[in-house]
């Protein structure tokens, strides 16, 4: 496969690649004697991952140069179902939509994540103060749908806060419009996963070592100074993998807002995952869907790998 | 002065994020019949929560689901570990030739969004008699949890010298010995970390079930539970919110039960 040398950026833990590099070597070279329990530990998850998850991968690519509707056979029709999808307003409002999502779940649940893991670190009663920012994770994405669904319906239950406190927008329809709807449920959606962010960044915090913190504690340093000089710089491996989960998670973006809108009103709030499923399911129309299944693919592989090549780049010069 | 922020600000943000958390609470406890889509935010007296959980278990016949749904949720995430950890064995004590480029085939799957997969899925399951089997969602959550297992446990795994294996070899134990005997506990703490993320996932899965299974001793939880809300002229919301409750309180209860353990896993996987 072409993209297998983009995924071994993708992988590669922060900090181990020189060691990886030289082992790889050596494995090269010299023949272990281990070779064949080495091919017998590794067998069964090579063939559970290489039968349930590339050779549907492989089925769905070539059904998107066909025009098929799940009955009969496949008819080949070339790039005809990438043509339609891209002349397609709903495939672009989609496209918009997901974006919104990707810059949305980088922004907002990182910063309040790393904001809350910085603030309790190291603090009495920090594991406690965190537990509020936990549950909503483990709370089923069913019953955070329906939660959801009931606080912003149009005079739900944020509404009537709004208006017992005499704000502005107390009957404003939240999931009625685009893109405010997109808005609030990548909110919603934040709501869910800040909780672990901030843990994965109380694990970044634990392994910093004291020593240099200590020095830049006597030399005066405290509050922003320390965080910017001292813990960010230390924290950047780790942020680079958290920011990188959350765009191929939030490119995929599709079970709150089937829960929630469905994609609608019409299909103002379709993310491309959304949009596949929907051709594919609904309208059963599979060429169609699995060309937006490729493409969606390809921009999830392109994009962890820009970011990636981006961020060890400048980890190397700096 | 930021000894009153900091606190201020964690306060009014906790507040927030345990709002929703009371309204699912607060508005699953009220008695059906008694409850007022304009006054969620007012708790009533009387305490409906069991009845209104029952009603939910008899309406989405969770009763069939739950033993389903337990047993995805506990094998599948320990077949995924064990097979995960083997393949970081054999890749990093075992040296596995091209290691590498078999690991990155194996995590790369994580790219793939699930829904690429879901309708290749229905129909190899339809061919081949997995449709609305156990085995068929057991192989398929299986699969599903092997790419992240295998990524954590061969990053664990380059943590353990070296000389560990050595010695075992000098000993004179066979390679499935030292796999089972010293380096599987050795990463017992990795291995529940894995496992628990990947058994909530599992428990908290909607898509696969909806795709994959259909009768209701084979169907998971999830698909269950949504079928409270459009069978016809749906449930009373206070029945869903309480059917919600009821499926997220075995997840809950095990992250809060296990959060010290979680995060002390995932960090020897990291380093």
């Amino acid at each position: 496969m072409s993209g297998s040398l983009g995924t071994a950026t993708t992988v590669r833990p922060p900090g181990s690649d020189s060691d990886l590099g030289e082992r790889s070597a050596a494995q090269q070279r010299t023949k272990t004697p281990y070779e064949w329990p080495a091919r017998a530990f590794s067998l069964p998850a090579v063939l559970l991952v290489a039968l349930l998850l590339y050779l549907p991968f492989v089925w769905t690519t070539y059904i998107s140069f066909t025009d098929y509707n799940g009955l009969g056979s496949p008819v080949w029709v070339g790039l005809s179902n990438y043509r339609d999808m891209v002349s397609d307003s709903v495939f672009l409002t989609a496209v918009g939509n997901t974006l919104l999502w990707v810059v949305g779940s980088i922004t907002l649940p990182v910063a309040l994540g790393l904001l809350i893991a910085v603030l309790t670190y190291g603090r009495r009663f920090g594991t406690l103060i965190r537990l509020p920012f936990l549950i909503p994770y483990a709370v089923s994405g069913v019953a955070v749908g329906v939660i959801w669904g009931f606080v912003l319906q149009t005079q739900g239950a944020l509404g009537q806060v709004l208006e017992f406190l005499n704000l502005p927008g107390a009957s404003t329809r939240w999931l009625l419009e685009g893109p405010l709807n997109t808005f609030i449920m990548i909110g919603a959606a934040s709501w869910q996963i800040v909780g672990v962010n901030a843990l994965l960044f109380v694990i970044g915090l634990q392994s910093i070592p004291r020593e240099p913190v200590e020095a830049a504690r006597l030399d005066g340093a405290t509050g922003w100074t320390m965080f910017r000089c001292i813990v960010w710089p230390q924290m950047r491996a780790l942020t680079t993998v958290v920011i990188g989960l959350s765009i191929v998670a939030s490119l995929k973006t599709f079970d709150i807002v089937w829960i929630m809108t469905q994609g609608g009103p019409g299909r103002v709030s379709e993310t491309l995952a959304l949009t596949m499923y929907r051709e594919t399911f609904v309208l059963s129309d599979y060429g169609q869907g699995a060309a937006i299944a490729v493409f969606l693919s390809v921009v999830t592989f392109a994009a962890s790998i820009i970011y990636l090549r981006r961020q060890l780049s400048g980890r190397a010069t700096s | 002065m930021s000894r009153v922020i900091r606190p201020g600000f964690l306060t009014l943000l906790g507040l927030i994020w345990l709002a929703p958390v009371y309204l699912l609470v607060a508005n699953a406890s009220k008695p059906a019949e008694l409850y007022d889509p304009a006054r969620v935010w007012a708790p009533l007296p009387d305490f409906a929560l069991v009845d209104n959980m029952r009603d939910a278990w008899q309406k989405a016949q969770l009763g069939d689901s739950i033993p389903s749904s337990l047993l995805y949720s506990t094998i599948a995430p320990l077949t995924a570990v064990v097979l995960g950890a083997a393949i970081g064995f054999a890749i990093v004590a075992l040296r596995l030739r091209h290691g590498f480029l078999w690991f990155v085939f194996t995590f790369g799957s994580t790219i793939f969004p699930l829904q690429m997969i879901l309708m290749p899925l229905f129909i190899g399951y339809a061919n081949t008699g997995l449709y609305d089997t156990r085995t068929g969602m057991y192989l398929v959550y299986t699969a599903i949890s092997v790419p992240f297992a295998a990524f954590l446990m061969r990053n664990f795994f380059t943590g353990v010298s070296y000389s560990v294996f050595e010695a075992a070899v000098i000993d004179g134990a066979s390679t499935w010995r030292i796999f089972w005997r010293i380096y599987l506990p050795l990463a017992k703490s990795a291995l529940s970390a894995i496992f628990i993320l990947q058994a909530t996932f599992i428990w908290n899965d909607l898509l696969l079930g909806l795709t994959l299974s259909q009768s209701d001793d084979v169907r998971p939880i999830m698909p269950a539970l949504t079928s409270l809300q459009s069978t016809y002229g749906g449930s009373a919301l206070p029945t869903v919110l309480a059917g919600g409750l009821l499926v997220s309180l075995p997840t809950v209860a095990l992250f809060l039960a296990t959060q010290r353990l979680f995060a002390r896993g995932l960090t020897l996987g990291q380093s």
